[in-house]
């Protein structure tokens, strides 16, 4: 690692590398925790777990590709899990009371959504409220939606074909953790490759800038966070079919865990860097502690306590790097 | 004035510094006596900047020595050059606009009161004597910093530095963003402290105020020490020799150029508060410059012709064709370009690469289906490095590490690759070394000559008079006068600028109704 450092140095290149080595540390991390973890009980690594994990990752993960295109403009959508809470409603809703087709149902909800997070954009971009104020004002909103169209009622009896979006398998593996793998390559490549993402990066770095290089930032930003509202929707369509019931407190708290992986990952909360691969890492790693601090018997609140405990090592190291680094400018 | 001390106030022996890919300075030496202005030039690039951040503890030298008052000192932080009476005047002022006078001056050492309050009674009364001392009369200081001007809030910093019992005042460029009465009290303090005994290490691009002001004058180039000379002894084409390594024959090379059909026609633009009213053409090939003191409406001119801040009404007419410019984006698109004002915050992603900044504005056309064609990129990348002669490390290298002139060639390379007809330049070799301006000055020429269009702001009048073959002057939004190239002379383009109509008048101006 300190040769590599000291190479990358040498050569006098910026951030890439830098970048690279976030996610080579993280890594190691993970490997080590999975090392750790599969020392302490027999039943952390088996492909069954580890399967089942994957589907139990797979709301977050979905949530979180989103969320890092949008923290690497700077911003930040406190709102998804709202989303997803009034997305699942919306769908029972719509489904039992109203007698809309499941498919169609989810079509609904699924734009539901998509015109969440487009409101969110809206409001940013034409109003200028900042992403803070009017993503926190949603949570509350979207929220308060859901509550009030399901009256604190629970759907339930989804047909079981239903089931195959959240509970089934294709070739042995979660049907979620595929469309997960899906939106991860086509959100990683679009962030790393494309005109696209580069001007994200360069909205992060500086707006100001950015609009002067003739980079339509208003409406990257809008794509961005209608973007969110819809994974949002994807997340709670699958998070209803694996719990099998539908209620208007789901999601609750679920932007936490999706910025906490984001941030893990290596995106900075101010903007400009971070990759897709560092969330992936990002969203494992918290939801592997989860699992394996629950199997060898660490209670509940006190795994709460080791994830922050990990966020906050992760951001001191990271700080530490780049601390050295400019240092030496 | 010099009187030759036992030991220097400051000086620096053999001091190297390197950094990834470059080695910014090489075995240099400096030396501050109490009581001298001492002027420091160089190209941008040449090591001022890494000489002074070493000076005021932001970075530690390699090698060589750092002495004060002949004893050997190591700064671990700017908190200790503090303490060791260095405070430093960085370009960008580093206030808090949210505070009042008093807060900034005695910020950090606050005078307190029992119980470790702050003693807001000893704070103003103490601001108010250093103000005095400063013979500064006319700034109130329980007023707010973010409401001064540019040049208050300098004589501000001043006083910060004073209150900190500062022997060694460092100031980078203090005039670069001054208007000229305050650029005369600028000189008068700088006099006062001379007088005091403080020593003054003063950085410029401006020769006329380095023979107006300073006692000495050292130069560096790529990082090495060049020479010290008194400057009353010296001239101004031995500074420049010794700042580029070799003689600049002609600083202004624009050539009379062929003009063409007309490409940009404005007719009464508008936009509230500072364009009102806005009629000119531009032809292929012509370089029209525009004049008009800071604050006449010139950036926000350029920058309604580039849909920063679309115009509210009036016509834009782009090679005889009406056009909308709504966005940037749609301004690049029809083939107009804009230089900004501010490298920093406009021109340039200053934490990305090169290449990444060069490629900024045509990423659209860099494309390999949905994909960026990361070789068309490098080549591009490659090929501005090339045409503009930029130094750099490789053109990954990050470009808020590089020099203010080689930045400035990257966001010439970045609007050039879009291929424009239309070229705003704002300020275009501001806070540039002589060398990298004559390139720029140079590449116009050249440029105008191919047929593109270009219309430069520019608050430097050699500049203007030396580059254009039409003058405009802008004044409160309007434009107030055109000069033919032939016909122009500073005075009357001052004139008016300073809204002196009559005299415009007489010097030969034509009054546009």
């Amino acid at each position: 690692m300190a040769t590599l450092d000291a190479a990358a140095k040498k050569q006098g290149k910026g951030w890439q590398p830098a970048l690279l080595r976030h996610e080579v540390l993280l890594a190691v991390i993970l490997v080590i925790a999975l090392i750790f973890l599969a020392a302490q009980t027999d039943k952390f690594l088996t492909t069954g777990n580890l399967l089942n994990q994957g589907r139990l990752m797979a709301e977050v993960g979905l949530v979180a590709l989103p969320m890092t295109l949008i923290i690497v403009t700077g911003g930040i959508d406190l709102s998804v899990g709202s989303i997803l809470g009034l997305c699942a409603i919306v769908l029972g809703y719509s489904w039992k009371n109203l007698g809309v087709p499941l498919p169609l149902a989810m079509v609904m909800a699924l734009g539901v959504g998509t015109l969440a997070g487009f409101a969110n954009g809206w409001f940013i971009t034409r109003v200028r409220v900042p992403p803070l104020i009017m993503t926190l004002a949603t949570l509350a909103f979207y929220r308060g939606l859901a509550e009030g169209i399901s009256q604190a009622r629970s759907v339930r009896g989804y047909p079981d074909w239903f089931f195959q979006l959240g509970q089934g398998d294709v070739w042995g593996v979660p049907t979620q953790l595929w469309i997960l793998a899906v939106a991860v390559v086509i959100t990683a490549v679009i962030l790393a490759r494309t005109p696209f993402g580069r001007g994200l990066y360069a909205i992060g770095h500086n707006e100001v800038g950015a609009r002067f290089s003739g980079i339509p930032v208003d409406r990257y930003k809008l794509i961005i966070y209608t973007f969110s509202g819809a994974m949002a929707g994807l997340a709670g369509v699958i998070f209803v079919s694996r719990v099998s019931t539908t209620r208007s407190d789901m999601g609750t708290g679920l932007e936490l865990d999706v910025i906490a992986a984001v941030v893990l990952g290596g995106t900075s909360i101010f903007g400009g860097t971070g990759t897709m691969l560092g969330t992936v890492l990002g969203f494992i790693m918290i939801q592997l502690l989860k699992n394996g601090l629950a199997l060898t018997g660490v209670k509940g609140d006190a795994t709460i306590v080791v994830i922050g405990i990990v966020l906050i090592l992760s951001i001191l190291l990271t700080n530490f790097i780049q601390r050295r680094r400019s240092g030496n400018e | 004035m010099l009187t030759g001390e036992p030991s220097p106030l400051l000086a620096l022996q053999g001091v190297s510094k390197s950094f990834p890919g470059v080695r910014a300075l090489r075995e240099v030496a400096f030396e501050l006596r109490a009581g001298e202005v001492h002027a420091l030039l160089g190209e941008n690039g040449a090591g001022k900047s890494t000489l002074i951040k070493i000076v005021s503890g932001v970075h530690r030298p390699d090698a060589g020595q750092l002495l004060i008052d002949g004893q050997p000192a190591a700064f671990a932080s700017p908190l200790d050059a503090q303490a060791a009476g260095i405070a430093t005047i960085y370009q960008e002022l580093l206030l808090f606009p949210e505070l009042s006078v008093a807060e900034n001056i005695f910020m950090g050492h606050p005078p307190r009161a029992r119980l470790g309050a702050i003693d807001w009674q000893k704070m103003r009364a103490g601001a108010e004597a250093i103000l005095a001392s400063l013979e500064i009369h006319d700034l109130d200081v329980s007023s707010l910093v973010g409401g001064l001007s540019v040049g208050q809030r300098q004589r501000v910093e001043i006083a910060k530095a004073l209150s900190q019992n500062a022997r060694i005042l460092i100031m980078d460029e203090p005039t670069a963003a001054l208007a000229e009465a305050d650029v005369v009290r600028l000189f008068g303090i700088v006099r006062m402290l001379r007088g005091r005994g403080v020593g003054i290490v003063y950085i410029s691009h401006r020769m006329e105020e380095v023979f107006e002001l300073s006692d000495r004058v050292t130069v560096l180039r790529d990082g090495a020490y060049v020479g010290t000379r008194v400057t009353a002894a010296t001239s101004r084409d031995e500074l420049i020799t010794m700042m580029v390594g070799r003689t600049i024959d002609q600083l202004f090379p624009k050539s009379v150029a062929k003009l063409g059909n007309p490409i940009l026609e404005l007719r009464e633009l508008r936009r509230q508060p500072l364009t009102r009213g806005i009629s000119l053409t531009l032809r292929a090939g012509e370089i029209v410059g525009l004049a008009g003191l800071v604050g006449s409406g010139r950036s926000e001119l350029a920058q309604v012709i580039f849909g920063i801040t679309p115009a509210e009404s009036g016509e834009i007419l782009i090679a005889g064709e009406a056009a909308r410019v709504g966005s940037p984006g749609a301004a690049k698109r029809l083939g107009i370009a804009y230089v900004p004002e501010d490298r920093g915050s406009q021109g340039l992603i200053r934490p990305m690469s090169l290449c990444h900044n060069v490629s900024m504005a045509v990423l659209g056309r860099l494309r390999q289906g949905p994909f960026v064609d990361q070789g068309a990129e490098a080549d591009l990348a490659e090929r501005s490095i090339r045409q503009f002669n930029i130094r750099a490390s490789s053109r990954d290298q990050v470009v808020e590490q590089l020099s203010g002139g080689n930045q400035q060639k990257i966001v010439l390379g970045k609007w050039l690759a879009t291929a424009p007809r239309i070229l705003i330049m704002d300020e275009p070799t501001r806070g540039i070394d002589v060398g990298a301006k004559a390139e720029i000055h140079r590449l116009m020429s050249e440029l105008a000559a191919k047929g593109l269009a270009i219309l430069m702001i520019s608050s430097e009048l050699p500049e203007i008079m030396g580059m254009s073959d039409r003058i405009l002057v802008m004044r409160e939004g309007r434009l107030v006068a055109e000069f033919a190239r032939d016909a122009a002379s500073q005075e009357a383009i001052a004139a008016a600028m300073m809204s002196d109509d009559a005299a415009a008048a007489e010097a030969g101006a034509a009054v546009p109704a």
